[in-house]
């Protein structure tokens, strides 16, 4: 016992090389097998091409993989003392987004930084698990159980929700209050009060849904009941499902699918890039990609279990709910089990930002895990 | 230490994690209940999520395993033609030249749409042929609950039009026929309509057939002859300012037709910009008087009689006075002619004769024989019936012997003429790919065959069809240049100028007939617009680029036993006027 003591938790600072000694490297193995079928998939995409997607993904890929280490190298007590300056910039980049979306045409959901396009509501995903990570860990038993303790961090939740629903982008919006709610729940909220808000919430439609406006009343409509029209906006499930039940069990071979390089699936590259995965590797594929997903996911409680102070367990529960709503929501939206949102598949999907931040997710997570022993006060003093 | 070590001991700690026993204790009371209700809560939202991935393992399996492609799925499998819809169909080598693609069609309820204005101007911006005025106009129509927007969206239009989001567009997918080749085979393949009923061509005239079974229909049509001689007929319309073209190849040994067409045509994709003229069958439903083309027919209709051979004689000094009709020559020799004589200088008087010597019965038995008096039977539904003489009057037995006074279609021309040359076995056209040998009909003796196959040399070796030549092809053929009648005369300058070629003549294996409608001379034609210099020279361009593509060689013409084949006896000097022999 006294050995482990002085080799890891006796000291509060470890050294780079002793870090990444304590780096989690089979879940980085995880990470680069599920990034490499990405890009395998981006290259089956483009018909068997570097261009246009699989080169920018590799370099994205090898990218933030650098950033992924160096934020977990990071002690987490500066990404606790982080925390909420990184919160409010998301938040004021968020609200500046929808400025310039609302003088310019249109929805506009990135800043553009020259190298990278960013999307300050993919960032949010991050910035939200650490700013409530960082607030439900200063708060003990008894204080949470006070309702008027919640409000702050609900109106953390909200407020970003509320911007990135108005870009629109529904799927974003959802995966920060599912998160956000997770949190609440990890973090030790009462039951009833999710029985209350749930109630209260179920009560308020009727009241809410007198106050929208008709066209908002229509797209929510829509959206709670694609399949009233399966030939119209039910066309991506159905083409997706078509593209995965064609797949069978072994699949049609890497770049043989047909519903995909036939163009009968628009947006092969994004959030559909699983219907192309399982029609060309089958349902050994998809289960295959499942389960690697799932070992991540236990990967990411374990070390949630692990964290001997409440931030890093928090943060890495946050992490891990996280990744695996976007797995989830993606898989069962192409699978045709909930209606179309826009999520992207995590690792495998094209697209900057969201890599970013799922590598940035997982930074802290091993970040978590290398500082587990460390311990913190309330507000983020050594202890 | 106590402390640490229950805390510790939770059964919920992983094994892995056991050897962390050493970080410091952190519990007091209250802490120790907030870890106990985290794990709780942990282990709660941990099975959640297991479930949620089970639950997705599961669809994953139902979705590949128990609907399987051959199960309900695959009827939406468009790209595979499982479809039980159209069969598509193919050119004689796989060429697809019409297929069925199931398409989104764009409608909105404009009762359900709030902002009608800013919903118009966002679906002009997707489709940018639309107006939004024009949308936004039909959008405040009163009492309007259905308004089509746009037919057959792409995939990626459909896309936009759904990241709308708005509820009162909706979409419907509809069946398109969907034609490759655009123009291209316009005449043969034909068109539905908006029902998916065949209504012209080969979709009209196999329709039932392309309804039922899923197989493609295969063509006896080539793709790549179909474009040359699409290609030439139009380059002749242009050179000489013609009205119309068409033409056809067939193989003269089954009766298939390799190509077809008929120029102006139109895009069987896109038919409102068709007119009725363009949408017309010239090649198969239009009938005309093919003038001296019709030679073919009554000098192998002579020889057949054993009234007269090659070398008997016809006194074609004067023309023909008959009634109010006086027959002339085109190029006038003004003496007796041999029968190859007549053929080769394309003489009308001289035809008239020996058309008088045979008799109507003869002449109507022989043309009724080549098919040329019926309907012709052909899967295309575009087929008209010839204009017959009735009575047959000895008048028209003279106009008829150089093809005036009978109008029949190049379709009929082609089955016929390939009887002539063929070694006497009249096949039925078709136009679509056949699997075994047809069986011919004789009409006309081997020996009679061969003679015409000598006499349509001649033409182009020494007479009115030397434009026609393609070096090495041994083409033979005839000219025929036709007034066209108007207001019950015949306008000179309004003329069908014809050429019916035949290649190898030797061993013949394909005819190719086009005519021109309506030519002007040119200053290349020295103002004619005949055809031996309208006509010919396309036939010419046909056969030398057709015949490599249909695996023809081209031979020495100049062999001593291809010229003894195609030899024919030099009729006798003129100044000895003998009467039948």
């Amino acid at each position: 016992m006294a050995d482990g003591r002085f080799f890891f938790g006796g000291r509060m600072h470890l050294t780079v090389p002793e870090k990444l000694l304590r780096l989690n490297w089979g879940l980085v193995l995880l990470i680069a097998l599920v990034g490499g079928i990405g890009l395998a998939m981006l290259y089956s995409a483009a018909n068997g091409s570097w261009q246009p997607w699989a080169g920018k993904q590799s370099i994205r890929l090898g990218v933030a993989a650098c950033i992924m280490i160096a934020v977990a190298l990071v002690d987490i007590r500066v990404w606790l003392r982080l925390a909420y300056p990184v919160y409010a910039l998301m938040l004021v980049l968020l609200v500046g987004v929808g400025m310039r979306g609302a003088v310019g045409m249109g929805a506009q959901r990135w800043i553009d930084l020259g190298v990278i396009q960013l999307q300050p509501s993919e960032l949010m995903k991050v910035a939200l698990v650490l700013a409530l990570a960082r607030y439900f860990h200063a708060l003990d038993l008894e204080r949470i159980g006070r309702p008027w303790r919640l409000i702050v961090p609900a109106a953390m939740v909200l407020i970003p929700a509320g911007l990135v629903l108005k870009q629109p982008d529904l799927g974003t919006a959802l995966m920060l209050v599912l998160g956000g709610a997770a949190m609440f729940f990890l973090g030790g909220v009462r039951w009833w009060m999710f029985v209350f808000v749930g109630a209260a919430g179920g009560g308020a439609v009727p009241l809410i849904w007198r106050h929208l406006r008709d066209y908002q009343r229509a797209r929510i409509l829509s959206f709670l009941n694609p399949e009233s029209d399966p030939l119209g906006a039910g066309y991506h499930g159905l083409q997706s499902k078509i593209a995965i039940g064609s797949g069978g069990e072994f699949g049609k071979g890497f770049m043989a699918g047909t519903q995909a390089h036939l163009n009968f699936l628009p947006e092969k590259q994004t959030d559909f890039v699983f219907t192309m995965f399982a029609e060309e590797f089958g349902l050994l594929g998809g289960v295959t990609l499942l389960v690697i997903y799932l070992l991540i996911f236990v990967y990411g409680f374990a070390i949630a279990f692990s964290s001997r102070n409440n931030f890093g367990r928090l943060l890495a529960l946050g992490i891990t709910t996280n990744f695996a709503l976007y797995v989830v929501i993606n898989m069962a939206m192409v699978m045709g089990l909930i209606p179309i949102v826009g999520v992207p598949l995590p690792l495998v999907s094209y697209g900057g930002t969201a890599m970013l931040t799922i590598m940035l997710g997982f930074g802290l997570l091993m970040s978590v895990y290398i500082h587990r022993d460390a311990r913190i006060g309330r507000h983020g003093e050594e202890e | 230490m106590t402390e640490t070590s229950k805390a510790d001991d939770n059964p919920c700690r992983p094994r892995h994690f056991k050897p962390l026993l050493c970080a410091p204790a952190p519990m007091s009371g209250p802490g120790r209940t907030a870890l106990e209700i985290c794990h709780t809560r942990l282990l709660v939202t941990g099975a959640l999520f297991i479930v949620a991935f089970l639950t997705i393992g599961a669809q994953l399996i139902d979705v590949m395993e128990l609907r399987s492609p051959d199960k309900a799925t695959a009827r939406n499998h468009a790209g595979e033609h499982a479809l039980p819809g159209r069969a598509d169909i193919v050119d004689r080598h796989g060429v697809l030249l019409a297929t069925t693609l199931v398409m989104p069609s764009l409608y909105a309820n404009p009762k359900q749409i709030l902002d009608k204005e800013r919903v118009a101007a966002e679906l002009a911006q997707i489709f940018p042929e639309l107006s939004a005025a024009k949308l936004a106009e039909s959008f405040n129509r009163p009492n309007l609950s259905f308004v089509w927007i746009k037919h057959d969206l792409t995939p990626r239009q459909q896309m936009a039009v759904n990241a709308l989001g708005e509820h009162a567009l909706q979409f419907l997918n509809e069946d398109r026929r969907v034609y490759p080749k655009g123009n291209l085979f316009a005449h043969v393949v034909g068109f539905v309509d908006s029902d998916g009923k065949g209504m012209a061509g080969i979709e009209a005239g196999l329709d039932k057939r392309l309804k039922t079974d899923p197989t493609p229909v295969r063509l006896s049509a080539d793709a790549r002859v179909q474009f040359i001689l699409r290609n030439e007929i139009l380059h002749q319309m242009t050179a000489f300012g013609a009205k119309r073209g068409f033409g056809l190849v067939m193989n003269v040994r089954s009766g298939e037709v390799l190509a077809l067409a008929s120029l102006p045509d139109f895009d069987p994709n896109d038919l409102t910009a068709a007119s009725t003229d363009q949408l017309y069958n010239h090649a198969t439903f239009g009938v005309y008087e093919m003038g001296s083309v019709f030679k073919i027919f009554n000098t192998a209709m002579l020889l057949s009689s054993g009234l007269a051979n090659l070398s008997t004689k016809f006194d074609a000094t004067n023309p023909i006075k008959i009634g109010r009709f006086t027959i002339h020559d085109d190029h006038p020799q003004r003496r007796w002619l041999s029968v190859a004589e007549v053929f080769q200088y394309s003489s009308n008087i001289g035809s008239a004769k020996e058309a008088v010597t045979a008799g109507v019965p003869r002449q109507e038995d022989f043309l009724g024989k080549l098919g040329l008096l019926n309907t012709p039977h052909f899967e295309l539904p575009e087929v008209a019936a010839p204009h017959i003489p009735s009575p047959w009057h000895e008048i028209n037995l003279m106009t008829v012997a150089f093809g005036h006074g009978i109008s029949v279609s190049l379709l009929q021309m082609a089955t016929a003429v390939s009887a002539v040359v063929n070694g006497g076995l009249l096949y039925r056209p078709t136009l679509i790919a056949r699997a075994s040998e047809p069986q011919g009909e004789r009409v006309l003796t081997p020996a009679i065959s061969d003679e015409m196959r000598r006499l349509l040399r001649l033409v182009v070796t020494s007479g009115t069809g030397k434009f026609a030549a393609a070096p090495g092809y041994l083409v033979g053929g005839k000219t025929g240049t036709a007034e066209e009648v108007q207001n019950k005369g015949y306008a000179r300058k309004q003329l069908l100028s014809s050429f019916v070629g035949v290649f190898p003549i030797n061993d013949p294996k394909y005819v190719i007939i086009i005519s021109i409608d309506q030519p002007h001379g040119t200053h290349a034609s020295y103002g004619y617009a005949t055809a031996g210099w309208v006509a010919a020279p396309g036939v010419s361009r046909i056969i030398e680029r057709m015949a490599p593509l249909v695996g023809i060689h081209p031979i020495d013409e100049d062999a001593p036993d291809i010229r003894r084949a195609l030899m024919i006896e030099t009729p006798v000097p003129e100044g000895r006027k003998l009467a039948a022999e």
